[in-house]
């Protein structure tokens, strides 16, 4: 068996701080990676057999549970979201940190009384992880699925609250909105196929501790 | 207006599977038996649908929310479709087959259904084979059975095979003795999907050796020992590196002391098998109890295969010499050829002919080739 390796990494906000994690574990991507006019979807790199795909946060995850990419980068947000059962996320990246919060109209939540609620709606990227959070307790959510845009919503009366990554709160303080519920905190996490977890054990697990090495270093 | 159904719109996760493909599903499943019948496991045939309690009792918890279920109109009970044919070897081992001495040695092939979809992949409607060793639940019960898996796999043409060797009951062993945790589902959970931060938040920091110990069993035997789990878990390790003795030379081994998922009714020990080419796991097994009706319990050990996999790499299939007869030929040269080892389409019109037919050859008086 060869093993070729497929290295999922996602666009947008993790990529920058995820390249020099990935030059400490030893790899390096080609130079056409790196050129904004490539329309190029699979990259070399300087380890032989080892290319990366550049695919978005939520399809890097699906990438990897179905042992089409061996390993990659994502967001614990992403994780959770899904639920995969064939994804491993053996090492904390401490990097990509942010929160996943529960955001509302300002005038909203100053009158507004959590323990009274039977039914929420919620516009969000995550209906998986906003449906779970707030059946725990007792609370159906009915989401409104976006992609993006989520401080939209409320202001338009599609939903009164979003489910949404936080960082500085600053995008949300522009658009009315106030913080009220934290979900989970997030970071990015290196994830592994099980599959290949298992059939490129050696290869793997090498690729582990260099990751691990990467972070600590 | 089109109505799909009329076109032949089957419900999600189930399909028509056509030439060559069934061809090779058929023989895959007869090379599979073949093998395991050939070490003495008899094959048995249960039925594709029984009453909901008793499959229920043997079921995980996840495998009894995979039942099909419908009310009978003869009994009024529930009646469900079987999503696992090793809970009815169990009965079968358990009730009928009760007064049989022991080990007692089962094998089964037939089609089992699953109401919800797998994450990964479509199908509801999957082809399980199998093989349960009831009676014993020994290191070298598991050596047979492994093995029996591993040649049977080899038989069926696949290739870089790899064994993943997990043991099921070990953190909630250890969680007992000497590494307690204050909330066991939450470190479980971090375990299951390796986790390491997760598992750190959850107060399980004293697992995490257990995550970093995982892969080849050459390396990751010494690092469990290392870790310091105890005399009792160290004869589990033992057992472990006798497995890997005994099936090192039909695949590679990996150990994995935390995995979980779809082991839940596992004891000591659990496989996953994997083979080259093929991106999902093919077969898992491992040590179970069956509950006799009046409460007794009893080891056993036995693992299932799962033929889609094979077939959509392309295992199984054979060329085949397909020969046209043309109109009029002799029945006896069709009865030769057969008995050759041929294929033969006889045409049943004059206007018939060889190409229609998809066949490789045309007999002239002898084969000629198309």
């Amino acid at each position: 068996m060869t093993d070729t390796l497929i290295f999922a990494i996602p666009k947008g906000r993790i990529l920058k701080e995820a390249l020099p994690l990935l030059a400490r574990a030893g790899i390096e991507p080609d130079a056409d990676f790196h050129d904004p006019a490539s329309r190029a979807l699979q990259f070399g790199t300087n380890v032989p057999g080892l290319s990366l795909i550049r695919v978005r946060a939520f399809d890097a995850a699906t990438f990897v549970a179905h042992g089409a990419a061996d390993f990659g980068i994502v967001g614990s947000d992403v994780i959770d979201e899904f639920g995969y059962e064939a994804l491993y996320a053996p090492v904390d990246l401490k990097i990509g940190g942010c929160r996943l919060s529960v955001a509302e109209p300002k005038a909203l939540a100053e009158d507004d009384d959590p323990r009274s609620w039977s039914h929420v709606r919620v516009a969000t990227k995550y209906p998986n992880i906003t449906s779970r959070h707030f059946a725990a307790r007792g609370v159906q959510a009915e989401c409104v699925k976006l992609n993006g845009a989520m401080e939209l919503a409320p202001r338009l009366g599609l939903t009164n609250r979003i489910v949404d990554l936080v960082s500085s709160g600053q995008t949300l303080k522009e658009n009315g909105l106030v913080e009220v519920e934290v979900i989970a905190d997030v970071s990015s996490r290196l994830i592994v196929s099980r599959p290949s977890f298992k059939r490129k054990a050696e290869v793997m697990t090498d690729w582990l501790a260099r990751f691990r090495e990467a972070v600590d270093a | 207006m089109t109505d799909p159904i009329s076109r032949g719109l089957l419900p999600e996760g189930f399909r028509d599977r056509l030439a060559p493909r069934a061809a090779a599903a058929d023989r895959l499943v007869r090379t599979l038996c073949d093998r395991i019948t050939a070490h003495g496991y008899d094959l048995v045939q249960p039925p594709l649908a029984e009453f909901e309690d008793s499959l229920i009792g043997r079921l995980s918890d996840g495998g009894a929310q995979d039942l099909l279920r419908v009310i009978d109109p003869v009994s009024q009970r529930t009646l469900a479709i079987r999503s696992d044919i090793t809970p009815q070897a169990g009965r079968i081992a358990a009730t009928r087959l009760a007064h049989r001495p022991r080990p007692l040695r089962l094998s089964y092939a037939g089609p089992v259904l699953s109401v919800r979809p797998p994450q990964v992949g479509a199908e509801r409607e999957r082809m399980q084979i199998g093989a349960e060793l009831i009676g014993h639940d020994s290191v070298a019960a598991a050596g047979e059975i492994l093995t029996v898996a591993l040649e049977a796999l080899t038989a069926a043409g696949c290739a870089d095979l790899s064994v993943d060797l997990t043991l099921p009951s070990l953190v909630e062993e250890l969680a007992e003795a000497d590494w307690p945790v204050d909330n066991l589902d939450a470190v479980r959970a971090a375990l299951d999907g390796k986790d390491h931060a997760s598992l750190i938040a959850a107060g399980g920091a004293a697992y995490a050796p257990l995550i970093e110990a995982a892969g080849p069993a050459a390396s990751a035997i010494p690092a469990l020992r290392a870790a310091g789990m105890g005399a009792a878990f160290d004869r589990r390790l033992d057992a472990a590196e006798a497995l890997t003795a005994r099936a090192s030379g039909l695949a590679r081994v990996t150990v994995d002391p935390t995995e979980r998922r779809g082991f839940e009714f596992q004891t000591w020990l659990g496989f996953s098998l994997f083979a080259g080419g093929i991106a999902s796991e093919i077969g898992r097994g491992g040590t179970y109890i069956v509950r006799h009706p009046g409460g007794a319990e009893e080891p056993a050990i036995g693992f299932s295969l799962y033929i889609d996999g094979l077939v959509q790499a392309g295992l199984g299939r054979r060329k085949t010499r397909r020969i046209f007869l043309p109109h009029g030929t002799d029945a006896g040269v069709g009865t030769a050829l057969r008995a050759d080892g041929w294929v033969t389409v006889a045409a049943l019109s004059g206007s018939d002919d060889a190409e229609a037919n998809a066949c490789t050859h045309i007999w002239t008086g002898e084969p000629a080739a198309l």
